[in-house]
């Protein structure tokens, strides 16, 4: 559990940053994707509830968050905080890895500390510290899962997300995984990452389709459409949906046991509050925090489901 | 008679077809001729309800879009709309159950509330537009902003989900239905119904169209365009209500993501079904075959493996533009 | 260069016919032009002017037959390529960019360039020099959209004029002019000619052709019908030859009311700034003249009285005060108001006549659904009363004849059946044929016991129609005249502000 081993290294980390550290000022600039789906509305509330509390917790320590909803404000945004409110630091989850790259290079050049979250840019070794999700974890865990519960082959269909990278990398390795088992994939097609269009899209599936085993949701925003598109038909006892992220809803079926929702995958949208309590920690103390941060994809089941349940979370 | 030089009439014999009245007929009989030919499954009863059903929202909406159209206006805030209606309806809802308990009384408190919030809405655009006289474009594109962040604000950036209990009761409203015709079905083809007639037969739907093609002769011929105006803005709040209660019992769920360009596909339905962007002509029954045309299209490539659906997207671009330049063709030549 | 020595002509159509479908409109039909000469044409509504204008210009192709330019035949491509060659077309609608300044419209497609740049400066001083020239004030600056029609119509002369242009075109151009203006425009057809331009031009006022005009075609249905040097016609041979019959009795003969009733009080009534303490009554059965020149605020009034125009002031009809803040209001009070811009404020023009006719007085076929078969009913009798000829009953009201779109605003307003009617510019571009029409109908309508007022800028119209007269000026009511006042000499003097007195 790397996340929880963090966050005793992060409680060790405060209590010394209070008691020693010399309080110089330092302010923090938190670029992120405005919450257009559900996972990164997660992802805003855990930043937004991260700079609260480290707000509180350190008087030196100021934030500037700002949401974009596209690339080039993303860009605009960072440009104002290096000129405007002279960061010291930035924390950025690019909206797509090609236009954030020169930005953010340029705030490097000035000599500032950068973090990057998820999305990695594309040219290497400009963040200090890159803090991310392993999308070829999460195709891989999904894939051996679908091998796990079909040992026969079956017959399935998958629902992708908004085309990108990531969904790319998800689907390639989930293909990998899934090679040889037997499993046919009856149709892709995408849902992006929305549970209107996943809804739509399932129930052309089940018109299409007389027999679906399973269906890869790839993401629980689109589990939810997928799922009360199979009831609407009354398939419920014919298949299950495996979706992604660990939306609290999801977790709470698989910890209760339910048939249709076996299983989910985690892809944290808290990863962007490890990036920002790592970025304060180099203001705070002297621990070391540069290099590389990937939090594992893991396989979540009625046996662990405990440990990923956050009720409070809007996600 | 300046006839003779402005519209040079060409001589037509024997049968022909008028494009500009049955082009998006045309359309659609093709498109279902297409689907039914690509999968068996297409006339299903179970594919057709499912067509029908999910045109029902977008549906509803675009017939309220086409009087604000037909009447020289524009709405693009009816997606947020409908995303804003559906947050403050779950969370009213939810917040009513400990008193009120789960029942039907819940549920028709909350329809109450987004027709109520939707005609709001309506009301607020149509005097920014009538009364404060700034252009329908950036007033609703204002208002998109607003509601947009309203219902991001309101879940948090997160999903509203309605209590699971009124869920259960909710549920039929979306997938019940009457002789095996889905409510949201019925409820499309009454709305429909009554917009054709509005339209057609009544002062209000003369009035649209008159202020739509001259602003100036309809205020000299005693129409109250700012109360006409207002009204079609109202209308069409109260049909984005009605469209919300239909949809909320769906997924039982309000988000950020809710109803994303919503008000691009009922401004493009309007428009294929023969409506004039720029105002003055108005039909909703070309509406209604504009919306589904739209539907098919998605449920077609999503039926048969046609294309990458990396183009499904450029596909209904191209039937749009077609649809449109067919019933334009006709007007050339007349 | 004078008109008399030059015996080729510029530009020539030689047994040019023209069809639209079916329909033959112009019949193997001649007519040329020569350098230095004003060449009338004029005819009816419909006679086949506007189309043998624009075949000339390069907008339509003949049928058959050709256009020569100095004696060669040609076959414009566009009317791009005319202009090219000299042949300006200036229409009875104008060309003009409304969101653009005056400067920009006169060069428009052919800006003076400074290398890459606009040269602005030289723009503006050949604007300037243009429009001097015209002798009218408007501002290279000005956006078109804002400034008068009258302006307009200078606008497109000066763009012309830039143009270098050889043969001149002009539809209608006094059409919207004030006689001042129309006399600045006329001195200036003076310049052209002596420069050796041709000029084609068409009117509907025949005092005015009889004037300028060096040589006269007249047109009906589509064939030419006279030919005549300047002074070989009167003006009522003119008008003879366009309708086809003698045209006796222009006007009907007055039928003043037999008492005073008076049906409408207008007292301290002022429009912002431009109509200041305007009182005035109107008697039962009456049509009272409204004289004034153009901007005099005649028209700013009476939309004042009808509410779409914030006035303030004391209104009584039939004794009553009455409060009327938009048209609708005014219909209640039984007041109803042509306006004088039939295309922009009075008709639909994409609509059809059905449509148009029952806008005004809707709620009579109906409160909830309109019945259609009344509105059919309601225009078969329009069409009869009102002797309105559309080729069929759906033809979008844009395509009908000037006259016959005035005919069926007058149905229009008539529907809502009005006591006080009032009447803007009731004949502006309207052939002579259905002008008489129109009298006899405004008339019939004030016999019937109807009150009418009129605005007019035709001192003819004025003369020959009211029972008494207001004169405006600068806003202001300067004269009512009645019986033998009502004449040329005086309505001038007071629309001039000669005559100080202010009647009552």
């Amino acid at each position: 559990m790397k996340l929880t081993a963090l966050a005793g290294v992060l409680a060790l980390g405060m209590a010394f940053a209070g008691s020693a550290v010399a309080q110089e000022k330092a302010t923090i600039g938190v670029s992120i994707p405005a919450a257009t789906h559900g996972w990164a509305g997660g992802m805003n509330f855990h930043a937004q509830q991260t700079i609260k509390a480290l707000g509180e917790r350190y008087d030196n320590l100021e934030f500037v968050l700002s949401t974009a909803s596209d690339p080039s404000q993303q860009v605009s945004d960072i440009e104002d905080m290096m000129a405007t409110r002279n960061i010291d630091a930035l924390v950025v989850l690019p909206f797509e890895s090609e236009p954030l790259t020169g930005p953010v290079q340029r705030v490097k050049e000035a000599g500032k500390w950068v973090t990057v979250v998820d999305r990695g840019l594309s040219q290497e070794n400009i963040e200090d510290l890159y803090v991310a999700g392993d999308n070829t974890a999460f195709g891989r865990v999904s894939g051996e899962f679908f091998k796990q519960m079909l040992p026969d082959g079956g017959k399935i269909v998958v629902l992708r997300g908004i085309p990108t990278t990531i969904d790319n990398e998800r689907v390639e390795a989930f293909q990998k995984a899934i090679e040889g088992s037997g499993i046919e994939i009856l149709g892709m097609e995408h849902g992006n990452w929305n549970r209107d269009d996943a809804f739509e899209v399932m129930q052309d599936f089940l018109s299409k389709h007389a027999q679906i085993d399973a269906v890869w949701a790839s993401d629980d925003d689109m589990a939810v459409g997928v799922l009360e598109a199979i009831n609407q038909a009354g398939r419920q006892d014919e298949m299950w949906v495996l979706g992604g992220a660990g939306m609290k809803e999801m977790i709470k079926r698989v910890m209760d046991g339910d048939k249709i929702v076996p299983a989910d995958v985690t892809y944290p949208p808290a990863m962007i509050g490890t990036a920002i309590e790592l970025t304060a920690l180099r203001f705070v103390s002297n621990v070391p925090v540069s290099g590389r941060f990937i939090i594992g994809s893991e396989l979540i089941t009625k046996d662990n489901a405990e440990q990923f349940y956050y009720p409070d979370s809007p996600f | 008679m300046t006839v003779d030089s402005a519209t040079p009439t060409v001589p037509k014999q024997g049968f022909r077809i008028d494009f500009h009245v049955w082009g998006p007929v045309i359309a659609l009989v093709a498109l279902i001729a297409l689907g039914a030919f690509l999968n068996p499954n297409f006339l299903s009863y179970g594919n057709v309800t499912n067509v029908l059903a999910r045109s029902a929202f977008i549906g509803i909406i675009a017939v309220g879009m086409t009087f604000v159209i037909t009447s020289g206006g524009l709405d693009l805030s009816v997606g947020s709309m409908a995303a804003f209606i559906a947050g403050v309806m779950i969370m009213i809802m939810n917040g009513l159950v400990p008193s009120m308990g789960v029942g039907w009384g819940v549920i028709l408190v909350g329809m109450m509330v987004a027709i109520v919030v939707g005609l709001a809405a309506g009301l607020v655009n149509g005097l920014l537009i009538t009364q404060a006289r700034i252009e329908a474009f950036i007033v609703t594109l204002g208002t998109m902003g607003v509601f947009r962040s309203l219902i991001t604000w309101l879940a948090d950036g997160g999903t509203l989900s309605l209590d699971y209990g009124v869920r259960e009761i909710y549920r039929p409203v979306y997938y019940g239905g009457l002789f095996g015709v889905a409510w949201p079905i019925i409820v499309f083809a009454a709305v429909a119904i009554l917009g054709e007639i509005i339209m057609r037969k009544t002062p209000f739907g003369r009035h649209c169209a008159a202020i739509g093609s001259n602003e100036q002769v309809a205020l000299y011929s005693a129409v109250h365009v700012n109360r006409v105006r207002l009204m079609t803005y109202i209308l069409l709040g109260i049909l984005v209500g009605i469209a919300t209660i239909m949809y909320v019992p769906r997924l039982g769920s309000a988000s950020s993501s809710t109803g994303v360009l919503w008000e691009l596909e009922a401004i493009a339905a309007v428009i294929i079904g023969g409506t004039v962007l720029k105002g003055g002509f108005g039909r909703v029954w070309g509406t209604v075959v504009g919306v589904l045309i739209l539907s098919l299209i998605g449920n077609i490539l999503n039926l048969a493996n046609l294309v990458s659906p990396y183009l499904n997207g450029a596909i209904q671009g191209v039937i749009i533009i077609l649809a449109v330049v067919l019933q334009r063709q006709k007007k050339v030549e007349r | 260069m004078s008109a008399t020595t030059a015996h080729s002509p510029v530009l020539e159509a030689r047994d040019v016919s023209r069809s639209f479908g079916p329909v033959e409109v112009l019949h193997g039909v001649e007519l040329a032009l020569y350098p230095g000469e004003v060449h009338a044409l004029i005819g009816e509504n419909g006679a086949g002017k506007s189309t043998l204008m624009k075949i000339m210009a390069g907008y339509l192709e003949p049928t058959k037959g050709q256009i020569l330019l100095d004696g060669q035949p040609v076959s414009f491509s566009s009317s791009e390529e005319a202009e090219n060659r000299g042949v300006i077309l200036i229409h009875q609608e104008f060309n003009l960019a409304e969101q653009l300044t005056v400067e920009e419209n006169i060069f428009l497609g052919r800006e003076l360039r400074r290398g890459f740049f606009l040269d602005k400066r030289a723009m503006r001083a050949e604007a300037l020099r243009l429009l001097r020239e015209l002798e009218t004030r408007v501002d290279p600056d000005a956006r078109v959209s804002d400034i008068s029609v009258s302006d307009k119509q200078m606008v497109e002369i000066a763009k012309a004029l830039s143009r270098n242009a050889r043969v001149l075109i002009m539809d209608e151009p006094t059409a919207v002019l004030t006689t001042r203006e129309a006399e600045v425009l006329f001195r200036q057809i003076e310049k052209l000619k002596a420069r050796g331009t041709a000029i084609l031009y068409t009117s509907h006022k025949l005092d005015e052709v009889a004037r300028i005009a060096d040589r006269i075609t007249v047109f009906r249905d589509g064939s030419r019908v006279a030919i005549a040097k300047a002074g070989e016609m009167t003006e009522d041979q003119m008008a003879q030859a366009m309708v086809g019959r003698a045209l006796s009795n222009l006007f009907p003969p007055k039928v003043l009311p037999q008492k005073r009733e008076t049906v409408l009080s207008v007292s301290n009534f002022s429009v912002g700034t431009i109509v200041q303490n305007a009182s005035f009554d109107l008697y039962r059965g009456e049509i009272l003249g409204f004289a004034g020149l153009v901007g005099a605020g005649r028209t700013e009034l009476m939309e004042g009285l009808i509410g779409v125009r914030p006035g303030a002031g004391h209104i009584e009809i039939n004794g009553k005060p009455v409060r009327i803040s938009s048209v609708g209001d005014a219909r209640k009070a039984g007041l109803v108001y042509l306006t004088e811009d039939r295309k922009g404020r009075g008709l639909l023009l994409t609509k059809s006549m059905r449509e148009n006719l029952t806008l005004l007085a809707l709620n009579r076929f109906g409160r909830f659904a309109i019945d259609a078969r009344a509105e059919d009913e309601a225009l078969a009798k329009a069409i009869q009363e009102f002797d309105i000829r559309a080729a069929n009953r759906a033809v979008p009201v844009g395509n009908l004849s000037g006259g016959n779109q005035q005919k069926l605003l007058l149905a229009k307003t008539m529907l809502a059946e009005p006591d006080i009617i009032i009447i803007d510019e009731p004949t502006r571009g309207i052939d002579i044929g259905t002008k008489q029409q129109i009298y006899h109908f405004i008339q019939k309508l004030a016999a019937s016991g109807k009150s009418i007022i009129m605005i007019s800028s035709e001192m003819t119209e004025i003369i020959g129609l009211s029972h008494r007269v207001v004169v405006m000026r600068s806003g202001r009511i300067t004269g009512v005249l009645s019986g033998d006042d009502i004449n040329e000499d005086v309505i001038v003097r007071h629309a001039m502000g000669l005559e100080g007195k202010v009647a009552a």
